[in-house]
């Protein structure tokens, strides 16, 4: 058995560019996927030669190894094209070493810059999930004090029309939302441990902490310039990637499927 | 000068260059990387009519410069220069290819920048004299990113930088516009952070600091130490293009800044000649926020606003009285060579 094009796309569709918390997929970076029997390989391009390298490294790691967990799949290899350091990024990804070994000169670790960002992402998920919860009517007061014990996300929350409910005045009563900006929240927030237990705050302060209703204003209010500025570098990402597509001639993705 | 629905709107961008990108000026890949990139965001952005080839796009002259700025509502431009040595023999965008060339010939029409470089220690501070004593520059562009040998960056907050912005005070170079842009090498290391604004604006409160590109992609933290630090201030060159091809996107940025930085600390930047700045300038002044984004901000886009941004804040940075250059524009000799004179002049009135 070796995996399906659908199977491979939706893996990759679960890696993001960390800078602008969207899928590489979406985001047009994938070039060729080709799937023979149990090895897949993909290439991709960035907007620029000029793009972070830790940023590449996190996403050709994410992809490889989102791939390799299918079940169908034994090996992945992830080919970066038409960068500056494409040479060290596709030897070292491909062979398992890691980022230090592959750039000797560099400072530092990769983990604190996706820390870093991945708190970006959370905060800006945040931003949005507040907004789908306040345009329901639930107060910045009963907002600061939501737990996820108080959500319920329908299973398949990707799924169109999915819903959540989500549960107010010690379960009195429950407001029902589209379950989407909830779960892209909940997923970010307890892969970066901001939320673990069930019945921590289900928001939190930029810093970490859970939001004083005092507050609540300035912090909805950071979330929202969080968002502009993930936006705001897609708008000229985009732009870039689009100028990059005709420029070298890339094809639009395709999927080469060897069986 | 431009005028938008009968009123003046005096232009001064921020955020120009004069480069040579030509293949026999680039002495590493990363020059021609470099100057690839700067085309992609040129095509990426620019009407289609309107977009240059390569060829034409390496190497600006001082007389293209002049035509392209003032023939295109530009009354007054800000030279940035970018050095780049390392990938360029003759550097890619100096102080010297200005100062030697348009801003002697025309010294009122542009602002001239010098620039530093930590690095470059005792040499660097006498460069930096040279550049005051030569030029009289009132600001310097720093490029933290700069490559130097071994070393990929430098940040504006270490030892080394501030003995250089004590070099500024006491020469009165007041304006640091350092370069924050997308984030590129030195790998994981962020050359780009804007984090090492914060402290440098917070010990050097005499000194202003102009933060190009507004920080994008990390608009997020350049706003927060804006409100935090009087003396910052945001250049928009890079986010201004998108104010014709994203213009939703362009909105919310700008809403952003006046909401967190206010009308009077926002400043406009063409990045001439990643851009032309005629279309720019009319997609800002043509832009209105809709009134969800009024609404939820809490902030105009208004004409007065509009003209704060397109020159006024510059001005005021610069000591520039835009009404005594107004004047002296009547018949300066960029008025004369390009038949500008007129518009200088004082409006007519409703009955002529």
């Amino acid at each position: 058995m070796s995996a399906t094009p659908a199977d491979v796309r939706a893996r990759l569709d679960r890696v993001t560019d960390p800078e602008l918390d969207e899928s590489i997929v979406d985001l047009d970076y994938v070039d060729r996927i080709d799937i023979d029997e149990t090895s897949v390989t993909v290439h991709f391009t960035l907007p620029t030669a000029w793009c972070s390298p830790a940023f590449a490294w996190m996403m050709a790691t994410d992809a490889r190894d989102e791939l390799e967990s299918l079940p169908d799949v034994e090996t992945a290899a992830v080919y970066l094209r038409d960068h500056m350091h494409e040479t060290e990024i596709n030897e070292g990804v491909n062979e398992r070493q890691s980022f230090e070994e592959s750039f000797p000169d560099a400072d530092g670790e990769v983990a604190s810059v996706r820390a870093t960002l991945d708190d970006k992402a959370r905060l800006s998920r945040q931003y949005a999930a507040v907004e789908a919860l306040l345009d329901a009517g639930v107060s910045p007061e009963q907002l600061c004090e939501l737990t996820p014990a108080d959500v319920d996300i329908e299973s398949a929350p990707r799924r169109e029309g999915a819903r959540a409910s989500v549960y107010l005045a010690d379960g009195a009563f429950a407001v029902t939302v589209d379950a989407r900006p909830l779960d892209r929240y909940l997923c970010k927030a307890r892969a970066v441990d901001a939320v673990t237990g069930d019945d921590d705050r289900l928001f939190r302060t930029p810093e970490g902490d859970p939001i004083d209703p005092d507050a609540f204003e300035l912090v909805h209010q950071r979330g929202r310039l969080a968002q502009t500025n993930m936006t705001g570098q897609g708008g000229v990402c985009d732009a870039l990637n689009e100028s990059r597509r005709r420029k070298l001639n890339r094809d639009s993705p395709t999927v080469v499927d060897a069986d | 000068m431009y005028t938008y629905e009968g009123e003046d709107v005096f232009v001064i961008d921020g955020h120009t260059h004069m480069w040579d990108a030509t293949e026999e000026n680039i002495k590493h890949e990363g020059g021609e990387q470099f100057i690839q990139c700067f085309y992609d965001y040129h095509t990426g952005f620019t009407p289609e009519d309107r977009q240059r080839d390569i060829d034409d796009y390496r190497k600006f002259t001082p007389q293209e410069m002049k035509e392209d700025l003032f023939t295109n509502h530009v009354d007054m431009a800000v030279y940035q220069p970018t050095h780049l040595h390392e990938f360029y023999t003759e550097g890619f965008n100096t102080v010297d290819d200005l100062g030697q060339t348009l801003y002697q010939d025309h010294p009122d029409r542009f602002v001239l920048n010098g620039r530093w470089d930590p690095r470059d220690g005792e040499a660097g501070l006498k460069e930096l004299e040279r550049q005051k004593d030569e030029y009289d520059v009132k600001g310097a562009k720093v490029y933290t990113a700069e490559w130097k040998g071994d070393s990929k960056g430098w940040r504006l907050d270490s030892e080394e930088s501030y003995e250089f912005l004590e070099k500024c005070v006491e020469l009165g170079i007041e304006n640091i516009h350092p370069h924050k842009g997308p984030t590129i090498r030195p790998l994981n290391k962020d050359a780009f952070d804007v984090g090492d604004v914060d402290d440098a604006a917070t010990n050097f409160p005499e000194l202003n600091f102009i933060v190009e590109h507004v920080g994008l992609p990390r608009l997020d933290d350049f706003c927060w130490i804006a409100t935090q630090e009087p003396n910052v201030y945001g250049g928009i060159a890079v986010a201004a293009p998108m104010a014709l091809g994203r213009p939703k996107k362009f909105e919310e940025i700008m809403a952003e800044l006046l909401f967190w930085l206010g009308e009077d600390r926002i400043t406009f930047g063409s990045d001439y000649g990643i851009w032309d700045p005629d279309w720019l300038i009319e997609a800002i002044m043509d832009l209105e926020f809709s009134e969800e984004t009024v609404e939820e901000f809490g902030v105009e886009f208004d004409l007065e606003t509009k003209k704060k941004v397109m020159g006024e804040n510059i001005a005021e940075l610069y000591d520039i009285d835009i009404e005594e250059r107004k004047e002296q524009f009547r018949d300066d000799a960029i008025s004369q060579e390009f038949g500008l004179g007129d518009t200088y002049s004082a409006p007519a009135s409703a009955d002529d």
